[in-house]
């Protein structure tokens, strides 16, 4: 009886799901998946993951703003050289560090890879804010440390 | 415990709490099937053919079992999808926070900035699955469109 209830409920929610997201085009049929890393179908701006190699080549080019997401207190002991701290948890009220930011500006958002997601939470932020060119560097500082490129700490 | 189980008020209330609850957190996952496509995505457990399913499907199902309870339909079909929810999606934090993911639950909202997983999470998930165990085996139909139609005079 129960089993059978669950089933139809299950039934329901599947037939619901896929026609509203059909008909609405979002999600499994949308455009839009921001924040999805590279191995999912994305829109033409949703934010990509990029390697190691990238990056380098996106510094050297100087054209790339680098966003460290992690806690200040991880920023100040090093990061990325040039690139400005913006923790996810503090986004909100620290946002406006981007105000002067074009949409268009190439934002390369990093953490510290597979323990840390918010690069991916703050990419998905930022796009959602309407930044078009945003790419998550998922390896982020301890591949670019590893790799002995140019970085830098806080001032005391 | 058998007379919590067939108390008729104990049960509406849990069934109004639970229902509305999950009534209320399944629309902005509806809304945004991408946010909790993202949100699943995180948890690095599943694959992403199944984590788009899972965002089209699970909010659905969220807000069908949340109005099952309400009205009072198929209160133990309902009550069992919603343990069977539950204990997934607590395994899914344990899980996570085992591998030391910083991650946003994905729960009650799709703010990424907030809600994120801890021991919090977990004993509070735990609580509504009490809360949806004690509904599946409870035996109190009062207030429900299921026991008004099967009482209801005919003719």
């Amino acid at each position: 009886m129960a089993l059978r209830e669950a089933g139809m409920l299950l039934i329901a929610a599947a037939a619901l799901g896929f026609i509203y997201t059909a008909a609405m085009e979002k999600g499994l049929f949308g455009t839009q998946r921001a924040g999805f890393s590279s191995s999912f179908p994305t829109s033409v701006n949703a934010p990509v993951t990029i390697s190691p190699d990238s990056a380098k080549m996106f510094f050297d080019s100087g054209n790339a703003l680098f966003v460290d997401s992690r806690h200040a207190y991880d920023y100040s002991l090093g990061h990325i050289k040039g690139s400005i701290n913006l923790p996810l948890a503090e986004y909100a009220a620290k946002k406006d560090t981007l105000a002067r930011v074009p949409k268009d500006k190439l934002i390369i958002i990093y953490c510290d890879g597979a323990d840390c997601n918010s690069s991916i939470e703050l990419a998905a932020r930022l796009f959602m804010d309407g930044f078009v060119n945003v790419k998550i560097f998922f390896g982020g500082w301890g591949e670019w440390k590893a790799k002995s490129l140019p970085i830098e700490k806080s001032a005391k | 415990m058998k007379p919590l189980l067939s108390n008729d008020y104990l049960v509406l209330l849990t069934r109004t709490f639970l229902g509305l609850l999950f009534v209320v957190v399944s629309l902005e996952k509806i809304v945004e099937p991408a946010a909790f496509a993202q949100s699943i995505a995180n948890y690095k457990i599943v694959g992403p053919p199944l984590t788009v399913v899972l965002a089209t499907v699970l909010p659905w199902l969220e807000l069908l079992c949340g109005f099952a309870l309400l009205f009072g339909i198929f209160l133990r079909g309902s009550s069992l999808l919603l343990s069977g929810m539950l204990v997934v999606f607590t395994a899914g934090v344990i899980s996570a926070l085992l591998r030391g993911l910083d991650i946003a639950c994905g729960c009650f909202t799709q703010d990424p900035s907030v809600g994120k997983i801890g021991w919090m999470k977990v004993l509070q998930n735990g609580t509504l699955l009490a809360l949806s165990v004690f509904l599946y085996f409870s035996s109190s139909v009062r207030f429900s469109i299921s026991q008004y139609l099967r009482t209801r005079p005919l003719g």
